[in-house]
């Protein structure tokens, strides 16, 4: 039976956390696909429009992308530059 | 202190386990976590099937195109799903986890914090699959502009689907490099 470190506890819970973190990636995920649908709708109604319909699709989902990457970074931190465990 | 005498009691009801024993519990959670990530495809996939139907009953000359465009569509709203199976059948059947060295609750939780990540694959799923469904709606008003539907839904869910890769990234990292044993 290993002892129970406060540092083993901290790295335990900072992996649950990076995973909990990442579940963010829901919202862009639907959002950017939501755009993608009507994307697609917009290419078939106006073909001639293509390339600026796409431009501005592409654009709205840069801005959706913001959150999942916050969720990344979190989630980075938590594993390879751990705040935490520095505190002890 | 009641609740943190709790906590303190349940990690040492934990660590009387065997190491192997507590890896391979947590690996089983963490499985079973990574493939809740089904859902999204499931509701992507049947709204793009409505979708897709209703594509067919409006214009039935352009039927082929519909549900080709709806079929393509639906297959890349799958991969979130694959994704999420291929990390669960990793946790199952080529363990990684098991042979590392280092503190075994890190590890224990590394399994379900991987499991946990994948679920983000709700989101990709659900988004592709309405952007395949919009696709085949596309796709039976004007059958013949179908390539450049079928470019702007592929455009929209290559972009959908990053967030999916973002959480296989971690979850792997968990698995196979984990950082956070380094640390101890």
């Amino acid at each position: 039976m290993e002892p129970i470190t406060g540092k083993a506890l901290i790295l335990a819970c900072s992996a649950i956390g990076a995973g909990l973190a990442m579940i963010a990636g829901i919202g862009p995920g639907i959002g950017q696909g939501f755009a993608a649908g009507k994307g697609a709708e917009s290419v078939g109604r106006q073909p001639e429009a293509q390339g600026d319909i796409v431009r501005t699709m592409l654009l709205g989902c840069a801005v959706a992308e913001s959150t999942g990457i916050y969720g990344l970074v979190i989630a980075l931190i938590l594993l390879f530059a751990n705040p935490l465990v520095r505190l002890l | 202190m009641e609740d943190a005498n709790f906590i303190i009691r349940f990690l040492n009801w934990l660590m009387s386990f065997d190491r192997k024993v507590l890896i391979l519990a947590a690996s089983a959670i963490g499985a079973g976590l990574a493939m809740i990530a089904g859902i999204g495809p499931g509701i992507g996939q049947g709204y793009a099937a409505g979708k897709g139907a209703e594509a067919v009953g409006m214009n039935p000359k352009a039927g082929k195109q519909a549900t080709m465009v709806m079929l393509l569509g639906a297959a890349v709203a799958e991969t979130s799903g694959i994704l999420a199976l291929v990390v669960a059948l990793i946790l199952l059947f080529g363990n990684p986890i098991i042979t590392q060295e280092g503190a075994v609750l890190v590890l224990a939780a590394s399994a379900i914090g991987a499991g946990i990540s994948m679920i983000t694959g709700v989101g990709p799923g659900i988004g592709q699959g309405y952007a395949a469904g919009k696709g085949a709606e596309a796709a039976a008003r004007r059958p013949q502009y179908q390539s450049n539907i079928i470019r702007a839904m592929l455009l929209g869910q290559a972009v959908a689907q990053s967030t999916g890769i973002y959480a296989l990234i971690i979850a792997l990292v968990l698995m196979f490099a984990n950082p956070l044993i380094k640390l101890m």
